[in-house]
C-alpha cells in the first residue's frame, strides 16, 4: 500500500462533487424552458417522455459503437492485466500491537506505542491475524510457506509513521494459488465458461494511517488505522480484458469474505485494487517485456488505489485506450504509475519511471521469521467455510435452483438470506421426506422463488433490512406446502405471505383456517358459468383467437374467469382448460 | 561508607568535573536521596533488594527513561521525553538502583569519540603527557567517564560495534558487552538492531556482573529476546561435563586471533596484549594461535550493515508525532519538495546524515546486491570463523560445522581492544581534518564479535617497561567467548582486570 485509501483521491473525488451544483443547474434550465415562458415557443418545446426516449436510444448506440471500437482493437491488439488486491484482515489486534483494530472509534484513540513509531519501541508480531490470513490463502488454494519473512518499505509520507511498512517483499507466506472465474462470474464472453487466473503470492502487511487532506496546506491524521493487517494477493498477468479483471477483483472479494478473511469489502474501503495493464500487437514479434515469468509482454504501466469494480473496469479500458493510441502514433509507452477518478475517462499520470519511488526493501531485523506449522494449515483447511463456487454448484444441482437465482441466495445479506434459505427447505424436506426426489427437488426450486422473489419484494417495497424473523422460515414452510398441495390458491399464498410480513403471528393452518383462505375447489359447472359468461360479452376476440389463433389472448380470458368469481377459489390451470375447450373445441 | 554518602560524592563529582559525560544529571536533591536512604536501612539490616540496592547507575541517553529526558544526543530529540521506561530501567530500579544520570554519547550511537553531540564532546578523565584532552572513546563515552571519574556506581551504554568495549579501553574501565538477544533492548533506541546490545560499565568486573545477571532476563515485548526455553537450553549445554570444568579442573585454552597482529598496532597496545597472554600461561593456561581471515573484511561489513539498518530506524524522526520539528514550511519551501527535508535536515548531525546516506545507498536497487548481500554474506563468514575455532559449539546453530579440528580449537579469546591508546579530542575532531574514515578504524577489533553476536569483555591493563620510565601505559584487553558463554568471558577477564604488568619487552 502505498498511498492512504481515502486520500487525495478522494479528496479530488469530493472536489468533482463540489461541481455538481452546475449539473442540476443546467437540469433546471433545461426543465424550465419545457414549463411555458415568454421566450419559449411551441417548436422548442419537446416532451420529456420523448426526450428520454432519444436519450436512452443514443446512450445504447454510443454503447454498440463503444463495444465495436473494442472489438476491433481486440482483433488487432492483446491486453493483459494483472491485480493486486489489499484487503483488510478480519483481526482484532493490529499486525504487530496488541491495540485493537477499530474502524468507526474517535480518531487517534487506539494506538500502541510501537504504531506511532515511538522510540525504542519494538512489533510484536500478533500471531491471531495470521487466522484470517492463513484462510484467505487457503480459499485461493495457495501453497502455504512453512517459513517466511518480514521486510520493511521504506518511503516517507505522514501516514506511514515509522518511514517504512512493514511487508513480506522477498518471503511471502503464500504462494502459487489460483481463482477460477465462470460465466456466471461475468467474465467477458470470449473468455468462455470457465477461466483460471493463477495467484503469484500473498503476503502480510501493515494498513496505513487514515489522512485527511484540508487544502491548502493542513493535513489530520487519524493513527487507529496504522499496522491494521492486510493481506497482498498478486495475480499472474493472465487478464485479456477489463470485464474479466472486474470480475476477477469481485470474485477475489467473494471469496475473501465467504472465507471470513474480511469483514468489509470495496464499498466500505476495506478492499482496494491496483492494475498493472499492457498492450501488444498481434501478430508481431513478442514484447521484449517480462513479468512474473511471463514473458514477451508490453513495457506495462500501473494504476493505483481502485476502489470500486466499475472502477477497475473503466480503468482498466482507458488505459488500453491511452496506450494503444501512444503506439499507434508512433509512441513508447514509459514504465509509469497512473491514478483513476472515478467518472473520468482517463488514467492520469502520478509519477514516472525516473521518479519512481525506491523502496529500499530490507528484511525487518527485529521480527522473527514466520514459521507456519503443517498442523497449522490441516486445521485451516479442515474447517473452512464451502465457498462460493461449491454452493453454487450445490444450489444449482441438489436443489434445483438457476444461476440467476443461486448467486444472488449467495451473495445476500452476507449469506444470512441463504442460510434462511437453507432453514424453509429443511423444514420443507421433513414434511416431504417420503416423497421422490423430484418433488422435493420442486419444492426446494419454489421455496427459492419464495425467498428470493416474493420475501424480497416485500422487503424492497417496505424498504426493510433483511431479518430472519420477519417472516419465520416454518411459516414460509407451511405457506409452500399448501400452495404444493393445491390447498390454496398463488395470490392467497402471496396475501398471506403479506399478512405475516406485517406482524401476524399465527401459525398457517390457523390463519389459513380462520380467515377462510382454504381451497375449495369449484365444480366443472361453475368454471363452464364463469368461462361462457365471459366468452358472451367478448365475441371479437374469441373470434380473433379462433381465426388467427391469437393464443394469448386465452390468458386475458382466464384473468376475466378469477376477477368474476369468487376470490381465491379460481385456479388458473382449470379455467384454462375449460377456455380451450368451449373456444377451440378441444 | 554508606550508600547515602557515596551517592552524595557521585553528585558532587558530576557537578565538579568539566567532562560533560552527562546531559541531564541527577539533581542534587530528589526523591533518589529517600530512596538510597531506604536502601541504606536495607543494607543495615542485611535485607539488600540487590548488589545494586541504593547504588547510582549512569543510563546512556539512548536508554528510556520515564522521569529524565531522552535525547540520543540528537537535536531531533533534544526536548524528547519518553512515556515508558525501558526494560533495563524498571529491572534496575526494581533491584533499589538508582538512575544517576543520562549520559552524553554520540548521537544515536554513531561515532568512536562520543564527540558527534549536539550537547558537545565528552572529555577523558585521563590526558596525555603534555596535559592535552583525550578523547573518551565512543559511542557510550560518557557512560564510561561517569564511571572512570567516580560520577557514579556504573553506568549502562550500548555496543553495537564496540560502543562500551572502546570507551571502557580508553577510559580504563571494564566493558562489557554480552551475548545479543540476553538483555532486553524494549525502551533502548534502536541503531542496527541486528547488532544492537545493552552494555555495562564498571570499575570491577565482579560489580559489572552483578548488573548482568539483573538485566539477563528474557523479555516478551523485545522480540528478539531469548526466550526462557532457549535460555535453559544454553545454560545446560554449559553444564555439560566438557563445558563446566574449564577454568575449574581444567586449565584454558587461550586463543590468539594472528590477524589481529596488525602493523598499525601501536607497541604499548601490543605489549600489553603479550604481557597479558604471558601472565595467562602462567596461571596455567595454554596459548594458541588461531585465524579468523574474514577479520580483514569485517569492519566493511560492519559499515554497511549497521548504516543500513540506521538509515531505516532513524526514518521516523519526522517532527510530526514527537521530537522538534524545524520552523517554516517543511517541504523544502518547494511544493514539490523532500517531505521534513528542514526537519530531518537541521534536527540530524553530520555523522548521522552520513551514515544515512550510506545506508540509504546500500539498500538502494542497483546497490543492494553489491553492498548489503555482500555484506551479509561476510557477516556469515565472520560467524563461521568464530564456530571454526571455539570448542564449544554455537547452541543456537542450526547445523554443526564440519572441518571442525578440535585438537586446534580454544575456549576463549584474547586480543586488543583498540589499535591505539586514545587520540586527542583535538586530533579527532572534523576541524583537524580527521576524516571519518580514521574514526572507523578504531572499531576494527570490536566490529567482529559485534557480527557474531558474541559476548566481548574489555578489561583495563597496565604496562610499565623500560621504554615508559615506569609510568604505566593502559591498554584495553578484550575477551571475546563463544556464544552463550558470557559468564566465562567475566571470569578470564577477571583473570586480567586491573593487572599491572612489567617487562623488559
Amino acid at each position: 500500500m502505498l498511498r492512504p485509501w481515502p486520500s487525495s483521491g478522494t479528496v479530488r473525488a469530493l472536489c468533482r462533487t463540489v461541481h455538481r451544483p452546475l449539473l442540476i443547474r443546467s437540469h433546471n434550465f433545461r426543465f424550465s424552458s419545457v414549463a411555458p415562458s415568454l421566450n419559449s415557443t411551441s417548436a422548442d418545446r419537446v416532451p420529456l417522455r420523448k426526450q428520454l426516449k432519444q436519450e436512452a436510444k443514443n446512450l445504447r448506440a454510443q454503447k454498440k459503437q463503444r463495444k465495436e471500437n473494442e472489438e476491433a482493437f481486440r482483433q488487432d491488439w492483446e491486453l493483459t492485466v494483472g491485480v493486486e488486491i489489499h484487503a483488510q484482515l478480519d483481526a482484532g489486534a493490529k499486525l504487530f500491537s496488541r491495540a485493537p483494530t477499530s474502524a468507526s472509534e474517535s480518531p487517534n484513540s487506539n494506538v500502541a506505542l510501537f504504531d506511532l513509531a515511538f522510540p525504542g519501541s519494538q512489533p510484536e508480531f500478533q500471531a491471531a491475524t495470521l487466522l484470517p490470513a492463513l484462510r484467505a490463502a487457503a480459499a485461493l488454494n495457495c501453497e502455504i510457506q512453512p517459513v517466511s519473512r518480514f521486510d520493511r518499505k521504506h518511503y516517507f509520507y505522514q501516514d506511514q509513521p515509522s518511514g517504512y511498512q512493514i511487508t513480506q517483499y522477498y518471503e511471502p507466506f503464500a504462494r502459487n494459488g489460483w481463482v477460477d472465474l465462470y460465466d456466471y462470474d461475468g467474465i467477458a464472453p470470449e473468455d468462455g465458461s470457465r477461466i483460471r487466473i493463477d495467484i503469484k503470492q500473498v503476503q502480510l502487511e501493515q494498513d496505513t494511517a487514515k489522512s485527511q487532506e484540508y487544502p491548502p496546506s493542513a493535513q489530520l491524521l487519524d493513527f487507529n488505522r496504522v499496522s491494521h493487517p492486510l493481506i497482498e494477493i498478486i495475480t499472474m498477468p493472465q487478464i485479456h480484458t477489463p470485464a474479466t479483471a472486474a470480475a476477477c477483483v469481485r470474485k477475489l472479494q467473494a471469496m475473501l469474505q465467504a472465507c471470513g478473511a474480511v469483514t468489509t469489502g470495496m464499498e466500505m474501503g476495506g478492499l482496494r485494487a491496483d492494475v498493472n495493464v499492457s498492450v501488444r500487437r498481434r501478430g508481431e514479434a513478442p514484447g521484449g517485456y517480462e513479468y512474473d515469468g511471463i514473458s514477451g509482454l508490453g513495457q506495462r504501466t500501473e494504476i493505483k488505489n481502485l476502489s470500486s469494480f466499475k472502477a477497475v473496469e473503466d480503468a482498466i479500458v482507458a488505459e488500453k485506450n491511452r496506450q494503444i493510441a501512444v503506439l499507434e502514433s508512433g509512441g513508447v509507452i514509459e514504465g509509469e504509475t497512473r491514478g483513476w477518478t472515478i467518472g473520468s475517462t482517463e488514467t492520469r499520470r502520478l509519477r514516472g519511471k525516473e521518479g519512481a519511488v525506491d523502496y529500499r526493501y530490507m528484511p525487518d531485523p527485529d521480527i522473527p521469521p514466520l514459521v507456519i506449522g503443517e498442523d497449522l494449515v490441516n486445521l485451516i483447511n479442515d474447517n473452512l467455510p464451502t465457498l462460493p463456487d461449491s454452493l453454487v454448484q450445490t444450489l444449482r444441482t441438489g436443489y434445483g435452483l438457476s444461476i440467476e437465482d443461486a448467486k444472488p441466495l449467495i451473495e445476500l445479506d452476507d449469506g444470512a438470506r441463504l442460510e434462511y434459505y437453507r432453514d424453509v427447505v429443511d423444514n420443507l424436506c421433513s414434511l416431504y421426506a417420503d416423497r421422490d426426489n423430484k418433488t422435493q427437488a420442486a419444492v426446494a426450486r419454489t421455496a427459492g422463488n419464495w425467498v428470493l422473489h416474493e420475501l424480497g419484494g416485500l422487503l424492497t417495497k417496505a424498504d426493510r433490512p433483511w431479518d430472519e424473523e420477519i417472516v419465520p422460515a416454518r411459516s414460509l414452510a407451511d405457506l409452500i406446502d399448501h400452495l404444493q398441495r393445491k390447498l390454496i390458491t398463488g395470490p392467497t399464498a402471496k396475501q398471506v405471505l403479506a399478512a405475516v410480513f406485517d406482524g401476524d403471528r399465527r401459525p398457517i393452518p390457523q390463519l389459513l383456517k380462520e380467515d377462510n383462505l382454504l381451497l375449495r375447489p369449484l365444480s366443472r359447472d361453475e368454471y363452464l358459468a364463469l368461462a361462457e359468461s365471459a366468452i358472451a360479452q367478448n365475441p371479437q376476440m374469441v373470434e380473433q383467437i379462433r381465426s388467427k389463433n391469437q393464443l394469448g389472448k386465452l390468458g386475458w380470458f382466464v384473468g376475466q374467469m378469477m376477477r368474476t368469481g369468487e376470490k381465491g377459489r379460481v385456479e388458473a390451470p382449470k379455467a384454462e382448460e375449460v377456455l380451450r375447450e368451449l373456444i377451440l373445441g378441444k | 561508607m554508606s550508600l547515602l554518602r557515596e551517592a552524595e560524592k557521585c553528585i558532587a563529582n558530576q557537578q565538579s568535573h568539566g567532562l560533560n559525560a552527562f546531559i541531564t544529571s541527577l539533581p542534587r536533591a530528589g526523591r533518589w536521596l529517600d530512596r538510597v536512604k531506604e536502601a541504606d536501612r536495607r543494607r543495615e539490616q542485611g535485607t539488600p533488594k540487590s548488589p545494586v540496592d541504593g547504588r547510582l547507575i549512569s543510563i546512556k541517553d539512548n536508554i528510556c527513561t520515564r522521569d529524565l529526558p531522552t535525547t540520543c544526543a540528537s537535536g531531533i530529540l533534544s526536548k524528547f521525553t519518553s512515556p515508558f521506561n525501558a526494560t533495563v530501567i524498571d529491572q534496575l530500579e526494581d533491584a533499589g538502583a538508582v538512575v544517576a544520570g543520562k549520559a552524553n554519547l554520540d548521537e544515536f550511537g554513531m561515532g568512536s569519540h562520543s564527540t558527534n553531540s549536539r550537547f558537545g564532546p565528552v572529555k577523558n578523565l585521563r590526558r596525555d603527557a603534555s596535559g592535552q584532552d583525550l578523547s573518551a572513546g565512543g559511542s557510550s563515552g560518557g557512560s564510561a567517564v561517569a564511571v572512570a571519574a567516580d560520577q557514579c556506581y556504573a553506568a549502562l551504554g550500548t555496543d553495537t560495534g564496540g560502543s562500551v568495549r572502546l570507551p571502557a579501553a580508553y577510559t580504563g574501565t571494564v566493558g562489557f558487552k554480552p551475548s545479543y538477544g540476553l538483555i532486553s533492548r524494549w525502551g533502548v533506541v534502536a541503531y542496527a538492531n541486528s547488532l544492537d546490545t545493552v552494555g555495562i560499565l564498571g570499575k570491577k568486573t565482579s560489580s559489572v556482573q552483578d548488573i548482568f545477571r539483573i538485566l539477563n532476563q528474557h523479555d516478551p515485548r523485545d522480540p528478539t529476546s531469548l526466550s526462557a526455553f532457549t535460555r535453559s537450553r544454553i545454560l545446560s549445554q554449559l553444564q555439560s561435563p566438557r563445558l563446566a570444568s574449564r577454568l575449574t579442573s581444567k586449565p584454558l585454552r587461550i586463543g590468539v586471533p594472528i590477524e589481529y597482529n596488525i602493523s598499525e598496532l601501536a607497541p604499548s597496545v601490543r605489549r600489553a596484549w603479550l604481557l597479558s597472554l604471558v601472565h595467562l600461561q602462567e596461571q596455567g593456561h595454554t596459548i594458541h594461535p588461531v585465524s579468523l581471515p574474514a577479520t580483514k573484511h569485517a569492519l566493511s561489513a560492519y559499515y554497511v550493515i549497521a548504516p543500513a539498518e540506521a538509515s531505516s530506524n532513524l526514518a521516523k524522526y519526522d517532527g510530526v508525532r514527537y521530537g522538534t520539528r524545524a520552523e517554516g514550511p517543511d517541504s523544502d519551501g518547494q511544493p514539490d519538495g523532500y517531505l521534513y527535508a528542514n526537519t530531518r535536515g537541521s534536527g540530524f548531525g553530520e555523522e548521522v546524515k552520513r551514515r544515512i546516506l550510506l545506508g540509504t545507498f546500500s539498500l538502494s536497487a542497483d546497490a543492494m546486491d553489491n553492498y548489503f548481500i555482500q555484506a551479509q554474506c561476510v557477516r556469515r563468514l565472520v560467524q563461521r570463523d568464530f564456530n571454526t575455532v571455539f570448542a564449544a559449539e554455537h547452541p543456537l546453530a542450526a547445523t554443526q560445522d564440519t572441518g571442525r579440528l578440535e585438537a586446534e580449537q580454544v575456549d576463549i579469546l584474547v586480543c586488543p581492544t583498540a589499535p591505539s591508546s586514545p587520540p586527542r579530542l583535538s586530533d579527532v575532531t572534523v576541524a583537524s581534518g580527521s576524516s571519518p574514515l580514521d574514526a572507523y578504524v578504531n572499531d576494527v577489533f570490536t566490529v567482529p564479535a559485534s557480527l557474531a553476536g558474541l559476548p566481548a569483555l574489555s578489561v583495563p591493563v597496565t604496562s610499565e617497561s623500560s621504554e615508559n620510565s615506569g609510568a604505566g601505559e593502559l591498554a584495553g584487553i578484550q575477551v571475546v567467548g563463544q556464544y552463550g558463554d558470557d559468564e566465562l568471558v567475566m571470569k578470564v577477564g577477571e583473570l586480567l582486570e586491573g593487572k599491572r604488568f612489567e617487562s623488559s619487552l
